[in-house]
């Protein structure tokens, strides 16, 4: 397993934000952390990574504590937030060069630049890219180490259709090549693509844990999408 | 390249872009080594004339300015748009955030110190009379105490708000009740007493004993308290640093 989580818990006062959570994927693997907004999904991920305190039996990256040997653990696991900002007055140039100067081994950045769409753009202030532009760099920045694992938290908002379809086939390219992916998502299409096993939160809870297939089969729905507004309650709304 | 000189590199143009440290590290001490130099008393009756024992106060400004005020506002920003946590999940450490800060607006302190000097020494003829040699070793260890309480500052503080209040409370308190500006001498008693709680005005007495090549009378006090500066200051910034 490259990353297990067992029994999970994030509380905010008297609230449980994430509740008994347990997870694993091996490597190659994709899985989608699914629900509605505010059902703990980044909440999740914040904790796996140790930003968030909270309370677990188990939670190991590629066998280490990412909490307690934070270095050697981000070597290999790459992250992109759901929003990510940079310092005032950087270039895209200069942030790939600081992302690459924290790791050992890094990827080749002019390909990486060509996959993500970003040649040309390298001396412009990021600051000044689009919405769509600046969720690639977040999500190149994320790959810049050739991570074994590589949390994506939203990574697709605010792309247009052909920028998503490219990302898609990229990631699913790693993916063939071992890496492994943890990802949130709203859109259906792109978990149907991308994933292998979901895991659907409600109000912190886990309501459902199991492939694509399991959760059509099981919930007895004709769609993903409808599966998943059945297990995410929120099938009272269409 | 290292991590350490990439984000020297990296972060020192985006720090030197801004011109906020222009103004308060390197304007604003030269104008006022200026200022000193004609308006203050150059006849060292008994012993240094009060233009001779500015020249150390001024040489603190920018210090003040780069370390109290520069490096907690940056850390603060960081940390307050989410930088910090992004950093968090890569292999950097917190120390070369910290320390690459804290080099980068030393850089401006020292072209500051450059500048007094050369308004001092060439507008007005000031000659040092200590040794150059102690009164610059004595001047770096002024600095290490104030960066250090800049860098605690800087990671403790949860938000920019009270980045900017703590900043501005050790900024201003030390800029004009150390004798940065206004002299030590010609202070009330009871200012003074208040100035003797700050650790910049311990510096100030260090560099003045320094320059003027007095005997560092009660120079160990003076020592120790900006010793304690620098181990409180680093060990509570490495131990209670702030991500998020």
């Amino acid at each position: 397993m490259i990353l297990t989580v067992k029994k999970l818990s994030v509380t905010y006062g008297t609230k449980e934000a994430v509740d008994n959570i347990s997870f694993s994927i091996k490597p190659g693997e994709v899985i989608g952390i699914l629900g509605a907004n505010g059902a703990g999904k980044s909440s999740t991920i914040a904790a796996v990574l140790g930003i968030e305190k909270s309370n677990y039996e188990e939670l190991t990256m590629l066998g280490k504590s990412p909490i307690l040997h934070r270095k050697e653990v981000f070597q290999e696991v790459g992250v992109q937030f759901q929003e990510t900002n940079f310092q005032e007055g950087l270039t895209v140039c200069e942030a790939c060069e600081q992302w690459e100067s924290l790791y050992k081994h890094t990827a080749d950045v002019p390909l990486l630049l060509q996959t993500f769409g970003l040649v040309g753009k390298e001396t412009q202030l990021v600051k000044t890219l689009s919405g769509g532009e600046r969720q690639r760099l977040a999500v190149l920045l994320a790959l810049i180490s050739n991570p074994k694992l590589v949390f994506l938290d939203e990574l697709t908002t605010g792309l247009d259709t052909k920028a998503r379809r490219l990302l898609w086939k990229q990631l699913l390219a790693m993916k063939e090549k071992g890496l492994a992916i943890v990802l949130t998502s709203h859109y259906m299409d792109e978990v149907e693509a991308l994933c292998d096993k979901i895991l659907i939160l409600k109000e912190g809870k886990t309501v459902f844990h199991g492939t694509i297939q399991e959760v059509i089969h099981v919930s007895k729905k004709a769609t993903l999408e409808n599966a998943y507004l059945y297990y995410a309650g929120e099938e009272d709304w269409v | 390249m290292s991590t350490f000189l990439t984000f020297l590199k990296i972060e020192g143009k985006l720090v030197w872009k801004g011109i906020d440290i222009l103004i308060f590290g390197i304007c604003f001490p030269i104008i006022l080594a200026t200022l000193f130099g004609y308006l203050l008393n150059k006849d060292g009756l008994a012993g240094a004339s009060n233009f001779e024992l500015s020249y150390a106060a001024v040489i603190t400004i920018g210090v003040l300015a780069t370390g109290v005020m520069g490096v907690p506002l940056t850390i603060a920003d960081y940390r307050h748009r989410g930088i910090l946590k992004r950093f968090q999940v890569t292999p950097v450490s917190p120390l070369q955030i910290l320390f690459a800060q804290g080099l980068i607006q030393l850089s401006s302190a020292l072209v500051s110190f450059i500048g007094v000097t050369i308004v001092y020494h060439l507008l007005f003829d000031y000659e040092l009379k200590g040794s150059w040699g102690i009164f610059l070793l004595t001047y770096a260890f002024v600095i290490i105490a104030m960066y250090s309480i800049g860098i605690f500052i800087g990671s403790l503080v949860p938000d920019q708000k009270s980045a900017n209040v703590w900043s501005s409370v050790a900024y201003f308190t030390m800029l004009l009740f150390s004798g940065a500006t206004i002299p030590y001498e010609v202070m009330p008693r009871f200012f003074q007493w208040v100035m003797d709680i700050l650790p910049l005005s311990h510096g100030i007495h260090l560099l003045k004993q320094a320059s003027t090549g007095e005997p560092l009378t009660d120079g160990l006090f003076h020592i120790v308290i900006l010793a304690l500066c620098i181990i409180i200051g680093l060990c509570g910034a490495i131990k209670f640093f702030k991500w998020k």
